[in-house]
């Protein structure tokens, strides 16, 4: 009654490792960049919410019920089907003839930095909020101008102290990864689904596949535990 | 410096400053007191207009300060210093005071430097330079402020209660660096519950209540001689033990 003797994980390990290993580098590049679009996304929002002209306050918080209403599957099958036919359509109606498409990669990325731009800007924007007024007073007094108050003095602060959130959604965000294989992008659950369809190593494709994120995400959650417990300690 | 003409400050029903009228000299040091609510924070903040007034003019060297005049230039010329000191907590002392020259003024690194050190050694903090304001004492917290307000080389400084977050036994480090800049003819706004400074280091005292300004005078005759009554019993109240 040997488990492990019905299951064949060695020779699956063999032909499927070195494409989950490309697959890594998929979902690092979608998650460094996305993040990286993602916390502009969310700063901009936070800033134009806060601080904005009543317009663009009003248009920020439909987009952000829109993406918070909606689901980041169907957010990117939306960027990757529909947005190209869109454009086409819109540019055909003004007599243009554009063939407009998009790469799965790019749309994966815009989708997942939208998406994510949105939430975190909430807790980008409880950052500033949280504050002193007199860090802003001081700085205005000294001649700086609003953003540049803005930029230098309040923000540095309120990123500080919103590191460990927004590491927490960097981790979830390499999670979310996998949604980008239904728009076709070739990441690991992209892989390991077409791996576990032509061998029919089902189980043991779809064990190497969440050990994979495993060895993504448990590293980077404690890095994140361990930068917050510094940040911590060092403002005490 | 400065010429107030009939000004006043709402917050929606709230008028918190009726109608100011004064002039505010070179050289001179003013000291504003008055009971809580009175309205002296708020014009102070209102020289440099943290708050905007909402009625009368305040004329700075002879200009009228609206909506459209430098905003920047006035707040390089006329420093602050506040209750709650306001450093910048991730800034060590140095960079606390040599943050502004360097990136308002655009004054070189070195020189910043330069600069700041010898304004950290005269309110006595030069040892401090590297340390965070969080470990300082309220006091050397305030010094820093005043250094870092003077390193914008202003013309006149405006302090909004220096002395009330700190705890009694180190007011007099940070009114001994104020009486300082005095003996070297800074010109300065105080907004204070110090009687005794009020008394031996200004020019003219201010007594304010309820949005105006009840009584000004010279320091002798507003705290031997009050003329208007609510002075009287304002001083009396406070000047129990002094």
């Amino acid at each position: 009654m040997n488990i492990l003797g019905q299951l064949h994980f060695s020779e699956a390990a063999k032909y499927l490792a070195p494409s989950l290993l490309h697959g890594f580098g998929v979902v690092v590049e979608a998650t460094i960049i996305g993040f990286f679009l993602a916390t502009i996304v969310g700063i901009f929002i936070a800033i134009g919410r806060l601080f904005g002209w009543k317009p663009l306050k009003a248009f920020l918080y439909g987009l952000l019920e829109i993406v918070r209403g909606t689901p980041l599957l169907v957010q990117l099958v939306y960027i990757y089907y529909v947005m190209p036919l869109l454009i086409n359509l819109i540019a055909g109606m003004f007599g243009y003839k554009t063939d407009v498409q998009i790469t799965p990669l790019t749309a994966g990325i815009a989708g997942l930095a939208i998406n994510y731009g949105c939430y975190m800007s909430e807790v980008i924007r409880a950052g500033i909020v949280s504050i002193d007024n007199g860090q802003t007073e001081a700085a205005l007094v000294l001649g700086f101008g609003r953003y540049e108050t803005l930029f230098r003095i309040v923000m540095p602060q309120a990123l500080r102290g919103i590191i460990p959130s927004l590491g927490n959604y960097l981790v979830m965000m390499i999670k979310d990864t996998s949604l980008l294989a239904y728009v076709a992008v070739n990441e690991l659950l992209l892989r390991t689904q077409t791996f576990a369809s032509q061998t029919f190593y089902t189980i043991e494709a779809y064990t190497y596949l969440a050990i994979a994120y495993l060895i993504l995400s448990v590293p980077l959650s404690h890095l994140v535990k361990f930068i917050e417990y510094k940040l911590s300690s060092a403002s005490r | 410096m400065f010429n107030i003409f009939e000004l006043g400050k709402n917050y929606g029903d709230n008028e918190v400053l009726k109608s100011i009228t004064m002039r505010i000299d070179d050289g001179e040091v003013i000291c504003i007191i008055g009971p809580s609510g009175s309205g002296k924070s708020t014009f102070l903040r209102c020289l440099n207009l943290l708050e905007v007034p909402t009625s009368g003019q305040i004329y700075y060297d002879g200009t009228l300060l609206d909506d459209k005049l430098d905003t920047k230039r006035l707040r390089r010329e006329v420093g602050m210093v506040f209750q709650r000191f306001n450093l910048f907590p991730m800034f060590t002392v140095l960079k606390n005071v040599m943050y502004a020259p360097m990136h308002v003024n655009k004054m070189k690194k070195k020189e910043a430097e330069e600069l700041a050190r010898s304004l950290l050694a005269k309110v006595g903090l030069a040892n401090k330079a590297d340390a965070y304001p969080a470990q300082l004492s309220g006091g050397q917290q305030q010094r820093v402020a005043i250094a870092r307000a003077l390193a914008m080389q202003p013309k006149m400084l405006l302090f909004d209660e220096p002395t009330s977050a700190l705890d009694p036994e180190l007011v007099n480090e940070v009114l001994t660096v104020m009486r300082d800049l005095r003996k070297e003819g800074m010109s300065m706004v105080v907004v204070t519950h110090e009687m005794g400074f009020a008394r031996d280091v200004s020019d003219r005292v201010i007594f304010m209540d309820k949005g105006y300004i009840v009584e000004e005078g010279a320091p002798v005759e507003i705290f031997n001689h009050p003329k208007e009554e609510r002075t009287q019993q304002f001083l009396n109240r406070v000047l129990v033990g002094v």
